[in-house]
């Protein structure tokens, strides 16, 4: 009986320590946890958005880089830390591909999204001197000749992988997956020949292109891009794609599922606020990045759209090391 | 002409961007001296910081943190045989024998000034050639990184002191122990055991502290009633003939740190493991036997891996593309101040590069300034009671770990690796070596598997490319010519001959 209410009691104060702790929220510094490392593009976005929230919030951020495993590390430490809003996770679109992946058994839907703050556009990108124009060019040569083409990958669950799928599943392109650590080191080795073609984010590109070191074969849109207007949108060599897209890489914030719903709303509003800042703003459209800055039901609509068109076009082209169905994503 | 100095000038002639690079050169030695507190974290904590400033301010200061910061890991290293950063790892090899004998502050003069020698001697190179430079770097394919790699390992002969076995075995556990985590190919968890902490690997320096640091501080628990020995604290800046003397090797061991320090998938780590195994080499009498206290061995890691700072620079200034993990941070803060880094960048933004090289020269300088002072307080550390400087150096590998990536799982980590490198110790097998695998291992790995995977998982048609591609031809010669210096077949050759 004395336990009971000692147990009563205890969550009672627990309670209130918590509704109170919500109203004063937020009341010392936040710990940002970005699950990339230093210089990549989810550490730049991180970096550029946070001094716009911490004037919404009146607070400090402090942000540091947990990278390791796919973003695993970084995000399976907010999930260990306490509900209180004290601690946010800066993620990529990784975590929506853990489970078919067999990475973790989480992802976005076991956390509460805040905010998620956009979308990457993605290109095809080949060396300057490569005797392709544009990716019909490739993808004939590749029909003729399979298992030729060096492809710059960045290892399973990367996005040229996750592209390749997707090409796979409405086309058939074999290539020979030569796997780099990241965009940037997949770059290099294409300004020295080293390979063929790479799918890469526009952002990591475009200042390639515009010195005349790369060109672009497609943009993964069904429009041409702006700054871009010479490459085609890959749905000019691939109609049957556009049921994909838009499709591309996103950043997202988000907490521990079971944060007092005070907190979540305190949270959402100042990053919605971070998000809009008109500098802020200016940083993605430089970096050809499209802005979406969605929080609550809208969010977890995005989330759950990405992911299923994702797995479902990884499942289709054999990549998925679970099946989707298994794990309960449901076909798009 | 005038364009170019005044750019050149721009921050010696700005009181603000002269006190922003004195502050980033004293802070960055202070910095990397602490194992674990790496110029990459400082980089990337301050880039918050400067978020508001002008960019001019945040680069002149990031230039000194990096200058400064390459350069203090020999601190400890010498004094305390716990390198603050990597690159520092062969600095510890003669340096820490060095302050054993009482000369801790004529070692840390001397690296002073050949870091000085070494960080311009790298700046001269990035301001001369670095389009040049930076094309060559591009011609290195995935199979010319793997034969890095390999020539990489073969220096196991030089670090392993007088058990080659000893040697390969540290080097391969090293190795093992760099391949922990996710398959970068395939994301299948590697010798993960089921935990999700490891699935990020091992971080490098968990090993590095734990091996060095710890493993010394219980080694020195076998000598606990010995006195310390007494720091000669006279002569600290070495004379001008003793620098003239080292002058070629430094050019030299500058070269290949430049070189190697410019090739994006290296940086001054493996250059200034390479750098110690030229001397070794090429220096036929050291002032003292090379890991017994030779200036040669503190000499030739320095100047190493202060030139690879400039050739680190060499392809983002001229490619936009990061030449290590400091000039990738800075890249991304070019981004976030709206400047667009790429190889339009020193068309865009003439002013950037000869702004980087000036604010690298005047680095050097304040390097040179504060690097030889509070060195006899420094020195003073080593006459520390045994009581009391163990404990403090179990606490540094501790702070230093954990302020890594704030994880205490790395500590534990860190303190088993102490414990083995202990036994380690006792057995005599060397440390230098099983930090050669942690860095290389990796590296041969992935590109290895870059190469076979261009080649379509064809052998022959890997194993011929590496004999008709120019580049890859030297390099292969040089593996094998190693091979056979450090195998029998040498010895059996030269007894043929004499009989």
């Amino acid at each position: 009986m004395l336990k009971h209410t000692l147990t009563a009691l205890a969550l009672a104060t627990g309670l209130t320590a918590t509704s109170l702790a919500a109203a004063d929220y937020p009341e010392h510094n936040i710990q940002g946890i970005i699950q990339w490392g230093a210089g990549g593009a989810t550490d730049n976005v991180a970096r550029s958005l946070t001094p716009h929230v911490e004037e919404a919030l009146g607070t400090k951020i402090i942000l540091n880089n947990r990278p390791g495993g796919t973003g695993v590390i970084g995000m399976n430490a907010v999930m260990h830390k306490r509900p209180d809003g004290y601690t946010v996770l800066y993620g990529a679109e990784n975590p929506q591909l853990y489970p078919i992946m067999g990475l973790a058994d989480f992802t976005y839907a076991d956390m509460q999204p805040i905010n998620v703050i956009a979308q990457g556009l993605v290109m095809i990108a080949a060396p300057a001197d490569s005797p392709f124009d544009s990716f019909q060019d490739l993808l004939d040569y590749a029909h003729q000749h399979p298992d030729e083409l060096r492809m710059g990958d960045t290892g399973a669950g990367g996005l040229p992988s996750t592209l390749l799928a997707m090409i796979n599943s409405v086309d058939s392109l074999k290539v020979r997956s030569v796997t780099f650590g990241g965009d940037g080191p997949g770059i290099t080795a294409m300004l020295g020949d080293h390979i063929d073609f790479m799918p890469l984010s526009l952002a990591a590109a475009k200042e390639q292109i515009k010195a005349g070191r790369l060109k672009g074969l497609a943009v993964f849109t069904r429009e041409p891009v702006d700054g871009l207007p010479n490459t085609p949108p890959i749905t000019q060599a691939l109609p049957d794609i556009a049921a994909y897209l838009p499709w591309g890489p996103f950043w997202a914030v988000a907490v521990r599922k079971d944060t007092p719903e005070a907190i979540v709303d305190t949270l959402s509003d100042a990053y919605a606020k971070g998000v809009a800042n008109e500098q802020f703003q200016r940083f993605l459209s430089d970096n050809s990045a499209k802005s979406l800055n969605l929080q609550g039901a809208e969010a977890e609509q995005f989330l759950k759209r990405w992911q299923s068109v994702t797995a479902w076009a990884l499942e289709k082209a054999g990549s998925a090391k679970v099946s989707p169905e298994s794990v309960g994503i449901p076909k798009p | 002409m005038g364009d170019t100095l005044s750019f050149f000038l721009m921050s010696w002639l700005d009181p603000s961007l002269l006190i922003l690079t004195a502050v980033g050169t004293l802070a960055g030695i202070y910095v990397g001296a602490i194992p674990g507190l790496s110029v990459t974290m400082a980089t990337s904590i301050l880039i918050s910081f400067t978020f508001s400033w002008d960019v001019n301010d945040a680069l002149a200061l990031i230039v000194g943190i990096y200058t400064g910061g390459v350069y203090g890991g020999s601190r400890t290293a010498i004094l305390l045989n716990i390198p603050g950063a990597p690159s520092s790892v062969a600095t510890a090899f003669d340096g820490y024998p060095l302050a054993q004998q009482g000369e801790a502050g004529r070692a840390i003069g001397l690296s002073t000034v050949m870091s000085v020698i070494g960080g311009l001697l790298g700046t001269l190179v990035l301001a001369s050639v670095s389009p040049f430079l930076a094309d060559m770097a591009l011609e290195f394919a995935p199979r010319d990184y793997f034969l890095i790699a390999a020539l990489g390992l073969l220096l196991v002969g030089s670090l392993a002191a007088e058990s080659l076995s000893r040697g390969i075995f540290a080097a391969a556990l090293g190795a093992v122990i760099g391949l922990v985590g996710l398959d970068p190919v395939t994301a299948d968890p590697r010798f993960t055991l089921g935990s999700m902490q490891l699935m990020g690997g091992i971080h490098y320096v968990v090993v590095m502290i734990g091996m060095f640091g710890v493993a010394e501080a219980f080694f020195q628990l076998h000598q606990l009633d010995t006195q310390p020995v007494r720091q000669k604290v006279d002569k600290i800046l070495p004379s001008l003939s003793l620098v003239l003397k080292f002058l070629p090797l430094s050019i030299r061991t500058s070269l290949i740190g430049v070189i190697v320090g410019a090739l994006p998938g290296t940086g001054g780590d493996i250059a200034s493991l390479f750098a110690y195994d030229h001397a070794k080499r090429t220096v036929k009498k050291p002032s003292k036997p090379f890991g017994e206290g030779a200036y040669e061995g503190l000499v030739a890691p320095e100047t190493a891996n202060n030139a690879a700072v400039g050739g680190a620079y060499v392809p983002m200034l001229t490619l936009g593309m990061p030449g290590d993990a400091v000039t990738a941070i800075i890249i991304g803060a070019l981004t976030i101040h709206g400047l667009n880094p790429g190889p339009m960048l020193m068309i865009e933004t003439p002013y950037i590069f000869w702004f980087t090289v000036g604010n690298l020269v005047l680095a050097n300088l304040f390097l040179l300034l504060f690097g030889l002072t509070g060195i006899k307080l420094f020195a003073k550390v080593v006459e520390l009671p045994k009581a009391i400087l163990i404990p403090l150096i179990l606490v540094l590998c501790v702070v230093g770990t954990y302020s890594l990536n704030g994880s205490m799982t790395e500590v534990y980590w860190m303190l088993g690796f102490g414990l083995l490198g202990y036994f380690m110790k006792v057995f005599r097998f060397q440390m230098g070596p099983v930090i050669l695998g942690v860095i290389l291992g990796p590296l041969m790995d992935k590109s290895y598997r870059q190469a076979m995977a261009s080649v379509g998982n064809d052998s022959a048609a890997f194993v011929s490319a590496l004999f008709t591609h120019p580049l890859s031809l030297v390099l292969t010669l040089a593996v094998l010519f190693l091979l056979l210096g450090h195998s029998p077949l040498k010895r059996l050759l030269r007894r043929e001959k004499a009989a």
